[in-house]
């Protein structure tokens, strides 16, 4: 077995169980596991927009959230205020979380390391603020519910996200388009191009690469992914808050990016799952267990700071050395 | 206007309590290069450690005592066991910093409790001042944060180990060489960093909630000082601390407070772009 197969293995059953999730969780767990794992996917979406942008073009931005809280007010007040369908409103959200990235990230990619990381929690907070204070728009503190139109309307034919099988098939299908997209991204030349910024941006642009603007398309991208997964969040828990975009929600992405495994496609998905399944397991044992998450961030940061993806590449470059006797790599 | 006069004292007061804050978080930026996401939390566990004083020993004031001592003590702690085994991962240290975060914020949450408790001031007098009546311990907590900051920047320009603190920060490797122990420098540098905020803790427990999220308010506004101030200018960062509270303490009595969070941001935003060294750049450094 070629390092290869085993990443494809590895892809295919992931994709399989997300598509049989639905059937499988409620006969080994319990039902609301499902919601719980779509809950995981669309995190899953925030943390992998955090991972594009450290991962692959080595800039740690702490102000995701932001993105994610322009996708959901899109969806909220689009619906709620301005009268849109369910179309409307989901690509209102997604349009405005891209609009404020293309913004701030013309301002925030001129900077990089500590003061990139800086800027962009600075620019959250501000819309934080914002949103907390301008009560008639957004709600403030309690958040702005709105009540979910149907996705698709035939004459007496409706389909709505009030059906659970068909909210989980569209969250799973809007997320597998995102991963998607980040993939064929990351395996384009533009792909390319963020690694080799990340590597070394000084000899990039001396080969004749667009430092700036290379930066300023992955932040774009970033910020539309972490829109689709904010606008995602408001259809699944129907309402918008301001909380989310406070910066400990941002930290939080970072967290499940980093412990899952930085600059790999997937890695976001296993952190996150390994966090939010933790939660659902331990806050019932132990209210406590943020203070074993803190010490999980701190030896994952010391011990493996590619997280378990990095871990899950060396254990497949290994076992795929040993046997296939070439050993190159191991 | 009696309004507009009692929130700017009341600025100036904060003002002058973040900055020794502030000051912490400046000094570890400038010398090991780290982004201290709990530095909030240090502050934090100032608050709930002089509550815990003033409720075992009865006596409030023992606090300014033996909490910068402790807070020194765990500061020394971590520098051992999470920061210096970062180093070699600097663009991580933010998020090892978070992870301490949450640490500090749910082992407070777990022995203190999460109800927020507030703490009457040690001194209940109020004296005439500008034609308000303002509180005595508010004046002294201003007067104990100068005393504070004066203190460490006699110890920094004074003292032999202030003096091979600025040797570090200008020249590791040299200063190595010249035999000054630079991995004591760091950890006394982090300690020194935690002393600080958690003394800057004591002095607002009276004035503010002692509760386990009090850190996560008053982070960013310790980062616009040192922002704004200019990253490694300590004296910037007193200067734009007090400014900064005293301006945000006069339009908050005209308008609402959030309004003047977010006037200082965009400030601060500007600053990091177009002058990323500070407003008073080419000031004492």
């Amino acid at each position: 077995m070629t390092v290869r197969t085993i990443n494809r293995f590895g892809t295919l059953v992931l994709v399989v169980f997300t598509l049989t999730a639905p059937w499988v969780l409620p006969v080994f767990v319990d039902a609301f596991w499902v919601d719980i794992y779509s809950e995981i996917l669309i995190w899953s979406l925030l943390a992998a927009s955090v991972n594009l942008l450290f991962g692959y073009v080595g800039l740690l931005s702490f102000g995701q959230a932001l993105y994610f809280g322009m996708g959901m007010y899109g969806v909220a007040i689009g619906i709620a205020k301005l009268g849109f369908g369910f179309w409307g409103g989901f690509g209102f959200g997604v349009v405005l979380a891209t609009a404020m990235a293309a913004v701030a990230g013309v301002l925030a990619v001129r900077l990089t390391w500590h003061y990139f990381a800086i800027i962009t929690v600075v620019f959250s907070l501000i819309f934080y603020f914002l949103a907390l204070s301008w009560k008639p728009l957004t709600g403030g503190d309690d958040g702005l519910p709105f009540s979910m139109p149907p996705l698709i309307s035939v004459g007496d034919f409706e389909l709505t996200l009030t059906d659970p099988d068909v909210q989980y098939f569209f969250i799973v299908l809007m997320v597998g388009a995102c991963y998607a997209i980040m993939g064929r991204i990351i395996s384009s030349p533009l792909g390319r191009a963020f690694v080799t910024v990340r590597e070394n941006d000084l000899r990039a642009s001396l080969i004749g690469l667009n430092v700036y603007m290379i930066r300023l398309s992955a932040f774009i991208v970033s910020g539309f992914i972490a829109g689709v997964a904010g606008a995602l969040f408001a259809l699944f828990g129907r309402y918008a808050s301001a909380n989310f975009m406070f910066y400990h929600v941002s930290g939080e992405a970072v967290v499940w990016a980093i412990i899952g495994g930085v600059g790999t496609l997937f890695g976001p998905i296993v952190g996150t799952s390994l966090l939010i399944v933790l939660r659902e397991e331990l806050s019932h044992v132990w209210a406590h267990y943020p203070i074993l998450v803190g010490i999980v961030v701190i030896l994952t940061v010391i011990f493996a700071p590619k997280g378990i993806g990095g871990i899950w590449a060396a254990l497949v470059h290994r076992f795929a050395g040993a046997n296939t006797g070439k050993g190159g790599d191991a | 206007m009696e309004l507009t006069i009692a929130l700017a004292l009341n600025g100036i007061v904060w003002g002058l309590i973040i900055a020794l804050i502030a000051l912490g978080l400046s000094i570890i930026f400038g010398l090991l290069d780290i982004i201290n996401i709990a530095h909030g939390d240090f502050f934090m566990v100032g608050t709930v450690l002089a509550w815990f004083v003033a409720e075992t020993t009865g006596n409030y004031w023992l606090a300014f005592l033996i909490v910068p001592i402790i807070g020194f003590a765990l500061g020394a702690l971590i520098e051992y066991t999470v920061i210096q085994p970062i180093k070699n991962a600097a663009a991580l240290s933010i998020v090892a910093t978070f992870g301490l975060a949450i640490i500090l914020q749910e082992s407070v949450r777990a022995t203190f409790g999460a109800t927020p408790e507030r703490m009457l001031p040690p001194i209940h007098d109020t004296i005439p001042m500008f034609g308000i009546e303002y509180e005595v311990y508010r004046l002294f907590a201003a007067a104990a944060s100068i005393a504070a900051i004066g203190a460490f920047f006699l110890f920094l320009h004074r003292s032999k180990l202030g003096t091979w603190m600025r040797a570090v920060r200008f020249d590791p490797e040299t200063a190595t060489a010249m035999g000054i122990p630079a991995r004591r420098i760091y950890m006394i540098t982090f300690a020194l960093g935690f002393s600080m905020a958690s003394l800057g803790g004591v002095v607002a427990a009276p004035i503010t909630t002692v509760y386990f999220e009090a850190g996560v308010d008053i982070l960013p506004f310790c980062f616009m000082a040192v922002i704004i101030g200019g990253l490694g200018n300590l004296g910037g960062t007193v200067a734009a601390a007090v400014l900064l509270a005293f301006f945000e303490g006069i339009i908050t009595s005209f308008t609402d407070p959030t309004f003047a969070r977010i006037g200082s941001l965009c400030l601060m935003s500007l600053v990091l772009m177009i002058r990323p060294h500070g407003i008073f750049a080419g000031a004492t450094r």
